[in-house]
């Protein structure tokens, strides 16, 4: 559930403050220990990763508010109007689902295999979760078509106008995730000022997230039908 | 762009060309700079459309240069009002205190090289931009089309500054230097750091709001309902023009939020400023940077609440009042720390000195106002427009500018390497000081006097001609404040032209914050290839030393050489 990742992700801040403020300032040049790359001093040309954990948690704390005021948007439309005709959700939104979850576990596989510095294993599993990934965006469109033919559009009444912006906006911020799969993937590591495990973890945070926060607009829809 | 660029490099071997120096520059100095410049073209074209409002207000007859047709429909004059507040809002009160000051100091106050994310910033500055010339473009659009690009405008700007809050909160997390720890660091970045957490939870809700409303103006989906929105106005607004509700609603959906957005900067501006010419620490310096915990925690919740129980439904009622009050206890106890460091000092007054001080009078005087205002009964009963217009306007805007002007005056050295002439920033302080006085406060009173339904009629008509005295009092009171601001201009750019002339020290002020160590204005390197290291708290100002402060960046060894 969405909750339960941000959560990780504000512990994950906490941790980084902790890390970052000592007391007074370190003898050495290393700030506060715990970066991980295990490099005596700073490296200029890799600075710490801290910024890229503490930016994706920021952020997905950012977009877990834009999904929470539609979602309040949604339950406070709902209980206000008499116009809400609830929509049936298509059947193919379960196999979505079940798409998007076999991704997010391909993803963790591939992320081990890189840890065991398999290069070969990792890429391969990483675009199996990439081609998932897709087949999920293709699966929403499919689901949209089969609404449109029953004649379930945009502008039909409340209900509806939710169902496609929250599965709208969901797959909006998926094709973003997508496209830092294929970077983490494409991206000629050596010259970058990540390395890639850290690419990698970051990416998949935003991966799991994504899934996450599907479970729950699913549930919503459907609960809140 | 590659070709500009390339050129560029050909004739000009040392400096990157014109394209890559400002256009694509991803330093935060540079994007600081531009969003400064932003905010001064907004600052001038709002005074003057605030002047076009005032004068309209009392000769409604009068033909404006320019705008002929304002007076014509009250749709136009709505939209006359929309842009003033926008660009003031927006593009001043929010841009200048954050991302402008903000992107500029926030690296060198924690001993940074850079933003976290700088091309992120750069993008954000692209979308402020993109979001200026949509929210000036729809001025001249007809009502229908112009509220949907202004929304897309706002959506813009709440986007660009959510890349701006990530990028702060990034930065201040992640890049402070050896021993700048969350106690040493100067209240301004507080107040920055706080600030961008607000507003990256208050922008994206504020997003989710636009994207809807654009998705039901554009695509027809019910998300919110216009028609029952204007169906509980008054019957005699809706058909003079119900778009100039639309306007001024949608505007105020998004201003609310802004109350904490454009105020949290301010106060550490206040506190650092007054904290740094009193020549003495913050009085209970824990206390402030709790207190602006607390505005943001009190801002968000009573903001949130109201959004979230209503759906972000923009056309539910607006709760400003209550927002405004629950500033209270924060700025109270902030208030006791702006006093408590004053108490005693030999204080320098100085233009930014006073600029300071006339933030907290603004602050207070417009807070006072306020208090009435919450009282719901109270506010129905005997308040207009006027009241709320001159409550607002001195406990936001005003005060929100007086502080903004005490940075610029505290902060030009660095910015571009020598003072502004203290002569004139007196005199202007002093006018405009006296003229936003004469202002708003006949607006309160105004507020008060043409709505007393309470009075008999006979009484209300007597009242009438005073209140159209006063009128023309506010209008005449507000010409000569805009006619002030050419001291202010004639000061800046003046000294901005002769500003090679002058050599300045590197810290003429005598403060301790980091961005005071290295020369002004701040070198592309910002520190050179070693960081400085911090050692003590970033208000360290203490009688019996050589100097009578302690710069955060000198090691003690130094310090001990330097009494002796």
């Amino acid at each position: 559930m969405p909750a339960a990742t941000s959560t990780k992700e504000i512990e994950l801040i906490i941790e980084t403050v902790g890390g970052g403020g000592g007391g007074s300032p370190p003898a050495n040049g290393g700030r506060g220990g715990g970066d991980g790359d295990g490099k005596p001093g700073r490296n200029r040309k890799q600075p710490s990763p801290n910024r890229y954990y503490t930016g994706i948690a920021v952020a997905l704390i950012s977009i877990l508010m834009f999904f929470m005021a539609l979602a309040s948007a949604f339950l406070v439309r709902k209980g206000t109007s008499g116009d809400w005709v609830a929509v049936h959700i298509p059947v193919l939104l379960w196999f979505n689902s079940a798409v998007l979850l076999l991704s997010s576990t391909t993803l963790e596989i591939a992320r081990k295999r890189l840890a065991n510095n398999d290069l070969g294993g990792f890429k391969k599993l990483w675009f199996v979760t990439t081609t998932l990934g897709v087949i999920f965006l293709l699966g929403q469109l499919v689901a949209w078509r089969q609404l449109n033919s029953q004649g379930i559009y945009l502008a039909t009444n409340p209900a509806s106008s939710f169902f496609y912006i929250f599965t709208g906006a969901h797959a909006l911020h998926l094709v973003g995730g997508v496209a830092a799969l294929i970077y983490v993937a494409r991206r000629n590591f050596d010259v970058a000022k990540v390395t890639r495990s850290v690419a990698a973890e970051v990416t998949s945070y935003y991966w799991h997230f994504m899934d996450a926060l599907w479970l729950f607009l699913l549930a919503l829809l459907y609960l809140g039908k | 762009m590659a070709t500009y660029d390339e050129g560029a490099d050909l004739s000009v071997p040392v400096k990157p060309g014109f394209f890559r120096r400002y256009v694509f520059s991803t330093d935060h100095k540079t994007i600081g700079l531009q969003y400064l410049w932003l905010a001064l073209a907004g600052v001038f074209v709002g005074m003057i459309l605030a002047t076009v409002l005032r004068v309209h207000a009392s000769w409604p007859t009068t033909a404006i240069p320019f705008l002929g047709g304002i007076e014509a429909t009250s749709e136009r004059f709505a939209a006359v009002r929309l842009l003033h507040g926008s660009l003031m809002v927006f593009f001043v009160l929010t841009a200048a205190p954050q991302l402008g000051f903000g992107n500029y100091l926030l690296p060198l106050q924690i001993g940074a090289r850079e933003m976290a994310f700088p091309s992120l910033n750069r993008l954000s500055l692209w979308m402020a931009f993109a979001s200026l010339f949509g929210m000036a473009g729809s001025f001249f659009l007809s009502s229908h089309s112009g509220i949907n690009l202004w929304l897309l405008s706002a959506s813009l700007f709440s986007f660009s500054v959510l890349l701006g809050a990530f990028n702060f909160v990034t930065t201040t997390i992640d890049l402070r230097t050896e021993g700048m720890t969350l106690p040493r660091m100067p209240v301004t970045v507080w107040a920055w750091f706080i600030n961008a957490i607000l507003s990256m939870l208050i922008f994206s809700v504020l997003l989710a709001g636009t994207t809807a409303v654009l998705s039901d103006r554009l695509f027809g989906s019910n998300f919110f309902s216009t028609v029952s929105f204007l169906a509980r106005q008054p019957q005699n607004l809706v058909r003079q023009g119900s778009l100039s509700i639309l306007w001024q609603r949608l505007f105020w959906y998004f201003a609310q939020a802004e109350v904490y957005v454009a105020m949290l900067p301010c106060f550490g501006f206040t506190t650092h400023l007054i904290a740094t010419f009193s020549r003495k620490p913050v009085w209970k310096e824990r206390m402030v940077v709790l207190s602006l915990c607390g505005v943001g925690v009190v801002g968000f919740c009573v903001w949130g609440y109201h959004m979230f129980a209503t759906g972000m439904n923009p056309y539910a009622p607006l709760v400003f009042s209550v927002l405004a009050s629950s500033l209270g206890i924060p700025a109270a106890l902030l208030m006791a720390s702006w006093f408590g460091t004053l108490w005693n000092a030999r204080f320098q007054l100085t233009s930014s000195m006073l600029f300071a001080i006339g933030f907290i009078s603004l602050f207070v005087a417009g807070g006072l106002s306020g208090i009435f205002l919450a009282r719901h009964e109270l506010a129905r009963a005997s308040v207009s427009e006027d009241f709320v217009i001159g409550h607002f306007h001195l406990v936001m805007g005003v005060a929100a500018t007086f502080a903004i002007l005490g940075a610029l005056f505290f902060w030009f050295p660095k910015l571009f390497g020598c003072r502004l002439n203290e002569t004139l920033g007196k005199v202007h302080f002093w006018v405009t000081f006296a003229g936003v006085y004469c202002i708003f406060m006949p607006l309160h009173w105004l507020g008060l006097l043409t709505q007393s339904n309470t009075l008999p009629h006979a009484q209300r008509i007597a009242l009438a001609s005073v209140s159209s005295s006063f009128r023309t009092f506010v209008t005449v009171a507000t010409i000569c404040t805009v006619a002030a601001q050419s001291l202010f201009v004639l000061n800046f750019l003046g000294t901005l032209l002769r500003r090679h002339q002058k050599a300045e020290e590197s810290n003429p002020w005598h403060a301790t914050t980091l961005e005071w160590s290295i020369p002004s204005p701040a070198p592309e390197e910002n520190f050179g290839p070693v960081r400085p290291r911090v050692y003590r708290g970033a208000y360290e100002f203490h009688e019996g030393f050589a100097n009578d402060f302690m710069p955060q960046h000198l090691s003690p060894e130094l310090l001990v050489q330097k009494v002796l």
